[in-house]
């Protein structure tokens, strides 16, 4: 696999706000976008000013699981969706209009994530498809795999808190 | 400090991003490598494959290369075709040299006789012909024949599914006829492609390209329909990834474009110059290894050279026409695809939402390796013959302006 210099080397990320840990986000780990959802959802239909249009489902308290981790963590896009993760899901999640920072990947997503992390504590929220390679033992962060057919609603946050910021979260 | 200081302070702090140093990242292999072994490449040995016309099956042994695997093709005098691996399991010579007779093929250096199936017929130089030649097996793999097509099953042999048929092929209407072509319709530039097969399949979940590559950048191309940029839909089949493309069109019309790549490795897209209604077209992407493919494609018209006439012109001239500098000035889909490298450099796309149908394809790609790792059948495999009948949606369908305004494509 190439290095994290070679993943990030055309392309700057903005900072996250220092001092809290990361959630590193998939949009594949937050909605369903393949197949039908197997919680109540209900069905979004997204566009980019008139260029691709693409419906996918929302499971009910996504906007709060999201508003969660908002709270406790810096977020960060890891995606293929690229900049347009945030601008496609601000009105249907509730996002800010301040877009979170991203990183422009689809598969094999570890490496630049800690690159960007730098030694920060972080989890990573996915579907586990994104990974063609094996991740190794010990990766550095907490890896949360989330069934695409529930995405982010699936979690129970106060595990993956725990994992991050220990057990007096 | 002096001005001149300042000067080459601050272009030193903005000269960031240069190619100085420059590491670049590499292919997504597991989606690309198709050879023996490799995830996708047991992906697609869970399918039949076209690897040749019928008509260039025959009585003389033909080189064929196949997901990265020689193989030798040829028909036997009874009329069955055959595909079996080059070196004779006696002593290793090609089969290429061998001799085809009525039920097989004979090795040229001792004269031992393989049938379709890889069974030893015949041992010239051995007692009664070989009383062992039933315990060795020539490997070889199962052909069919069909539309004009031979296909091959390169799997295991418990996971052979059934050989589709496709419903736009099942009926050829009063006056047209079946045409084959193996001569890479649709790669816009020659026979055999010579860069990974992925570049190509993607292409066609790639919608965008089209009003750019093939109007703005290098004239028009197709139609000018085609240059209008659409508004596209994307979404998940059960065997693939669809985009349906609406273009407001200036006499108020609209035109709903529907493209589909389909496992393992259909590509749908009807006709560049708008052929209406449901596509009469198919084509299959066969990677001959990780670096040349070749494209069949099956179409049904009354026009025998349709699928030649349909092939894109720049300039007005055929791509086997141009000049380098006429390449250079108006590159089509083989310049593009082929200046992506021998395998494209995957990890290094700056994939954004207009590529969402290239990122659905290797998602999709990638629960496939996923499904044949866990001994499950990927999607579009059949193994009921009562469902051997494929149906294809993709078409070029005109609204008129009551249809489109009914459908809130153009605006009242």
């Amino acid at each position: 696999m190439p290095s994290p210099a070679a993943l990030l080397a055309k392309y700057t990320p903005a900072a996250v706000t220092a001092g809290r840990p990361l959630a590193v986000l998939g949009v594949d780990g937050v909605v369903v976008l393949e197949g039908e959802a197997r919680v109540p959802a209900r069905l979004e239909h997204l566009s980019a000013r008139g260029k691709w249009v693409r419906d996918l489902q929302v499971p009910d308290g996504t906007r709060e699981a999201v508003a969660h981790l908002a709270r406790r963590y810096g977020i960060v896009w890891a995606s293929e969706w690229g900049p347009n993760a945030h601008l496609a899901l601000a009105g249907v999640l509730g996002l800010p209009a301040a877009p979170w920072p991203y990183l422009p990947v689809q598969f094999n997503k570890l490496a630049a994530i800690r690159e960007y992390a730098a030694g920060r504590p972080w989890v990573w929220i996915d579907d586990p498809v994104v990974d063609l390679d094996p991740l190794p033992g010990e990766p550095g962060g907490v890896i949360v795999r989330v069934d695409p057919a529930r995405g982010l609603a699936g979690l129970d946050l106060s595990v993956i808190d725990e994992a991050v910021f220990g057990p007096a979260a | 400090m002096s001005d001149v200081t300042t000067t080459h302070a601050t272009e030193a702090a903005a000269d960031t991003g240069t190619a100085y140093g420059l590491e670049l990242g590499g292919p997504l292999d597991d989606l690309a490598r198709v050879g023996p072994g490799t995830p996708f490449g047991e992906v697609l040995r869970r399918y039949w494959h076209p690897i040749s016309k019928a008509e260039k099956a025959t009585t003389t042994p033909r080189r064929v290369k196949v997901l990265g695997e020689e193989l030798i093709l040829f028909r036997t005098r009874r009329g069955e075709p055959a595909l079996l691996h080059p070196r004779c399991i006696h002593r290793g010579a090609s089969l290429y040299y061998g001799g085809v007779e009525e039920d097989g093929i004979r090795c040229c250096y001792h004269g031992w006789v393989f049938d379709p199936q890889g069974h030893c017929l015949e041992q010239p130089c051995e007692p009664d012909l070989g009383q062992h030649r039933d315990k060795v097996r020539q490997p070889w793999y199962p052909v069919r024949e069909r539309y004009g097509l031979v296909w091959a099953y390169l799997g295991p042999a418990g996971k052979k599914p059934v050989l589709p048929r496709y419903d736009v092929f099942e009926t050829i209407p009063e006056g047209q006829q079946l045409i084959v072509n193996d001569a890479g319709v649709g790669g816009g530039g020659p026979e055999v492609l010579d860069f990974n097969w992925l570049q190509h399949w993607e292409n066609v979940m790639d919608p965008f390209h089209v009003p750019i590559l093939h109007a703005r950048f290098s004239g028009e191309q197709f139609t000018a329909e085609m240059a209008v940029i659409p508004e596209v839909t994307f979404e998940y089949t059960p065997v693939g990834v669809r985009s349906t493309q609406i273009r407001k069109l200036d006499d108020q019309r609209a035109l709903r474009r529907r493209t589909e790549v389909m496992f393992p490795n259909l590509r749908v897209v009807p006709s560049p110059r708008l052929t209406p209604g449901p596509t009469n077209l198919i084509g299959w992407v066969v990677p001959e290894d990780d670096t040349t493919f070749r494209i069949f494609t099956l179409a049904v018209h009354e026009d025998p050279d349709f699928l030649v006439k349909l092939r894109s012109t720049f300039g007005g001239k055929p791509w086997a026409e141009l000049s380098e500098e006429e390449h250079r000035r108006m590159p089509g889909d083989y310049e593009a695809q082929k200046s992506q490298g021998p395998i494209s450099l995957h990890s290094e796309d700056h994939l954004t939402t207009t590529d969402q149908g290239v990122a659905m394809l290797r998602r999709m790609m990638a629960r496939q390796i996923r499904a044949v790792t866990a001994g499950d059948d990927p999607v579009g495999v059949i193994r009921d013959p009562a469902d051997e009948i494929v149906g294809i949606t993709g078409g070029n369908f005109f609204l008129t302006r009551e249809e489109a305004l009914a459908e809130g494509l153009v605006d009242a």
